[in-house]
């Protein structure tokens, strides 16, 4: 067991956290697969309009890696495919047949011993793309030799599941997972937690367990990397969503490719924020109705920091375990630059009095217009990791992938500079800026 | 309100683009945005923001520099009342100063304004409330009787020439505050050289700040001995500390200038490594120079740290002009030796130098200057770690 101390960062008090309890799980009739959710890839359709499938099935693969597939998250017809600009696929829709999901057989498990062997069975059964990598948080590619392999069971972000709660009942799957994902690198298989949580992993002789205490971004992926197992040259390090670890790991030991998991729902305008029983690719549109303080809404596929806006009839993404839901406002309030504080404020900055003590009604409001980065330490403060991250920007805006790499933007990612975007004065999108640079770097190679 | 938002809203389309007004679309946006805050939204993750903004930083610090004003106006009451024998109460004092503060303020704040609009219009960005701090610090550096027009001229000097030309706010090399505050200081030297007396009298009243007494002694001494010695003003140090003495307007009460740091360190916005590095630096320099004074007959030398932290625009200088974000050094460990460096240097142009009795200002210029090149060295640690590691 290793101990990890966050000092740096920040826990968002925003109100309509998730209780510790389930809604009344509803009726799922479609689901959607987008291969907007996987970055960098081409995808190549197997299937068209109409066809009837089975759950696991290839659906599509990528033109740049064809040994990868994606697997049908649903068994019935393939009910309508979404095309955007440039024929690009937007969305592959499924009616769900539930008769024939229940009829299906499953497949055998026998020798999974090598590395090779659970390759080529997570190849071969479609479920590959639960693996992704870092640097550039993508899939993984199946020829690679990972330093490493990180879950994380600590969520801190803003709103987001307790994986102590929803993964509470899966025991069994999640030991297979983990044994069986060890196998996959030559390194050590990190497990992230939060003290006092999954008691029963420090038995497991074959994983290295990092406990991390502090406020958010403390139990992200590339925090670990950074303090434990920075990434080097032509490194890459192998991760896994904590709530894909039951579909792994019944997959692995059953042979039954389920695609159940549990998500929340949560937000200062969700009249009851709590815990759901669905699957992946769900429709939001059935949980969040009769659930809302009606109010003109932003409904967000992942959490308030990094997630995807999308509508009533929008889907979960394939990654993503909370639907986010928050005010779109559009208010003006006079002379809001001179407001003492009060409990309608919220700021990282001890700037307005009285503020931050209860959960805040968070809303889409930039809360300030666009200017010229002044540097007062705000993304510092927020910021975890051993990375000088105003120069690293700096050169991203340069172009200079020398100084990129130098100044080590494959720490990094998007989710891990969030903060720093939510704090800056200057709103300055700091993600984008880090995206931006990884894309160069990839296209470039 | 509503009739107040719905006018601008309306008369915002006249400045869109391809609209017969869309060149003054900054100003536009800059008045609509001081009324009204604005409306702008998230377009992606981070789908929520934080209520600190660019305009708040800066009128943080312009409240932090209140303070100073209020003083600094009942200071100048205070002296001239001492040098024409009359006594006042204390609000006719201030009144006399604000008398001498306003219009500096004024045209300071009109040349200031002229200027930020003038660019903010050709070069197409938006108006950034960092030239209300620029103008607000501007006359606080300044004497109480300065004629106006050279207020006016380094107010635009200072904008200009210490931020514009580098691109504006976010790219200036050096403060544009002290930019203007040197600029009038070698243009116009005989109303700002410092030695001579900063405060308003009857014609031809005269006599020495405290910088300049051990600085042009008639006999050698210690530099306490000649403080005290000084029949004019009390240069004591509890005097000097409370700020009853003459010198610019802002920069006399040193309790005023602390509760401003601890405002600004409080709120977060301005660092208190270089604050802190700043005063270990000048007492480290201080000291030294204290043990070599056997060794010399210059009294600068003499004079102990604490004077020096009380003696002139030190602790000023340091709280709101080091501080600033852009120009400062902006790595952590870029702030030690950019606060350290400024203590240095302010002793030793003080002591050392005898053409400039007052060094904070210079010291901070310089390592302006310096602040990218010890970033560099910081950063380039961080990266020396990564290439070897990667070797």
């Amino acid at each position: 067991m290793f101990r990890l101390k966050i000092k740096k960062g920040h826990d968002i008090n925003i109100a309509g956290r998730s209780a510790k309890e389930f809604l009344p799980t509803q009726n799922c009739n479609s689901a959607s697969l987008s291969p907007q959710s996987f970055r960098y890839i081409k995808p190549k359709l197997l299937v068209k309009e109409g066809d009837i499938v089975n759950l696991g099935d290839p659906i599509f693969y990528d033109k740049l890696n064809p040994e990868i597939k994606w697997p049908a998250i649903a068994s019935g017809k393939i009910s309508k495919i979404i095309y955007g600009e440039r024929r690009s696929i937007q969305e592959i829709i499924f009616d769900i047949d539930k008769q024939q999901e229940q009829s299906l057989q499953e497949v055998s498990t026998t020798n999974l011993s090598s590395k090779e062997d659970i390759t080529n069975y997570m190849l071969e059964n479609n479920i590959w793309p639960f693996i992704k990598q870092r640097p550039f948080n993508k899939v993984a590619n199946p020829s690679d030799m990972p330093k490493s392999l990180i879950v994380s069971l600590a969520n801190t972000a803003p709103l987001a599941i307790n994986h102590n709660f929803t993964l509470s009942e899966q025991k069994e799957y999640i030991i297979s997972a983990l044994k069986h994902l060890k196998e996959l690198t030559n390194g050590k298989l990190f497990v992230v937690i939060r003290p006092g949580e999954f008691e029963y992993l420090s038995e497991l002789e074959y994983l290295n367990l990092i406990e991390v205490e502090g406020p958010h971004p403390a139990g992200n992926v590339g925090v670990v990397i950074n303090h434990l197992e920075p990434i080097n040259n032509k490194d890459v390090i192998w991760t896994v969503e904590g709530h894909h670890l039951p579909i792994l790991g019944k997959m692995f030991s059953k042979g039954i490719f389920d695609p159940s998991v549990v998500i929340n729902i949560a937000g200062p305008v969700v009249k009851k924020p709590g815990y759901i029983r669905t699957r992946l690719g769900s429709p939001v549109g059935i949980h969040c109705k009769d659930n809302l303080i009606e109010k003109e809404v932003r409904i967000i596929s992942g959490n308030i920091l990094t997630g995807n806006k999308i509508d009533m009839e929008g889907y979960l993404g394939f990654y993503d375990s909370s639907i986010s839901i928050i005010e779109e406002s559009f208010d003006r309030s006079f002379i809001g630059w001179l407001h003492p504080g009060g409990s309608s404020k919220y700021s990282v900055f001890n700037s307005y009095i009285g503020s931050n003590k209860e959960p805040y009604n968070f809303t889409t409001l930039q809360n300030g217009s666009n200017r010229a980065f002044v540097p007062v330490d705000a993304w510092e403060k927020v910021f975890p990791m051993d990375i000088y991250i105003n120069s690293l920007a700096r050169s991203i805006e340069a172009n200079d992938i020398d100084e990129m790499e130098q100044l080590g933007i494959y720490e990094c990612d998007e989710e891990d500079v969030a903060l720093c975007s939510f704090v800056c004065p200057s709103k300055t999108d700091v993600g984008s800026i880090i995206r931006r640079g990884l894309d160069l770097i990839y296209f470039d190679a | 309100m509503n009739f107040l938002k719905n006018i601008l809203k309306q008369s915002g389309k006249l400045f869109e683009e391809g609209k017969p007004l869309s060149w003054a679309y900054p100003v536009w946006e800059a008045t609509d945005t001081i009324l009204f805050s604005t409306d702008k939204q998230t377009s992606s993750g981070p789908h929520v923001r934080d209520n600190m903004d660019i305009k708040r930083v800066m009128f943080s610090v312009v409240i932090a520099l209140i303070p100073c004003y209020l003083f600094g106006a009942y200071n100048i009451g205070y002296l001239n009342a001492l040098a024409t024998d009359v006594s006042r109460s204390l609000i006719d004092n201030f009144i006399f100063g604000m008398s001498y503060v306003l219009p500096v303020l004024i045209v300071t704040f009109v040349s200031g304004a002229i200027c930020e609009l003038s660019f903010a219009i050709i070069r197409k960005h938006e108006v950034n409330e960092g030239f209300l701090v620029t103008c607000a610090l501007i006359p606080l550096t300044m004497p109480p009787d300065v004629p106006l027009w050279q207020v006016f001229i380094g107010t635009a000097f200072g904008i200009i020439i210490g931020k514009e030309i580098f691109g504006g706010v976010g790219t200036n090399i050096f403060n544009p505050a002290l930019t203007a505050r040197a600029f009038m200081y070698f243009a116009f030297p005989t109303k700002m050289s410092g030695d001579k007396i900063w405060a308003v009298g009857p014609d031809g009243y005269t006599g020495a700040t405290a910088l300049a007494i051990p600085a042009n002694p008639t006999e050698y001494d210690t530099a306490s001995n000649l403080l005290n010695q000084s029949t004019q003003f009390d240069f004591s140090l509890w005097n000097m500390f409370w700020g009853l003495i003459p010198g610019s307007i802002g920069e006399t009460n040193k309790l005023i200038i602390l509760i401003g740091a601890a405002f600004l360190i409080y709120i977060g916005i301005a660092s208190w490594r270089t604050m802190l590095a700043s005063v270990i630096g000048l007492v480290f320099t201080a000291s030294i120079f204290n043990l070599l004074s056997g060794y010399s007959t210059n009294a600068m030398l003499t004079i102990t740290p604490l004077e020096h932290l009380l003696i002139g625009s030190f602790l000023f200088g340091v709280v709101f002009m080091a501080t600033e974000p852009v120009t400062s050094a902006h790595t952590e460990k870029g702030k030690w030796i950019y606060g350290f460096m400024i203590g240095v240097l302010t002793v030793l142009i003080r002591s050392i130098n005898p053409a400039y009795p007052e060094g904070v200002m210079l010291a901070i210029l310089i390592m302006n200057m310096f602040g990218p090149l010890i970033d560099y060295y910081v950063v380039q640690s961080n990266i020396n770690m990564r290439i070897a590691r990667n070797a």
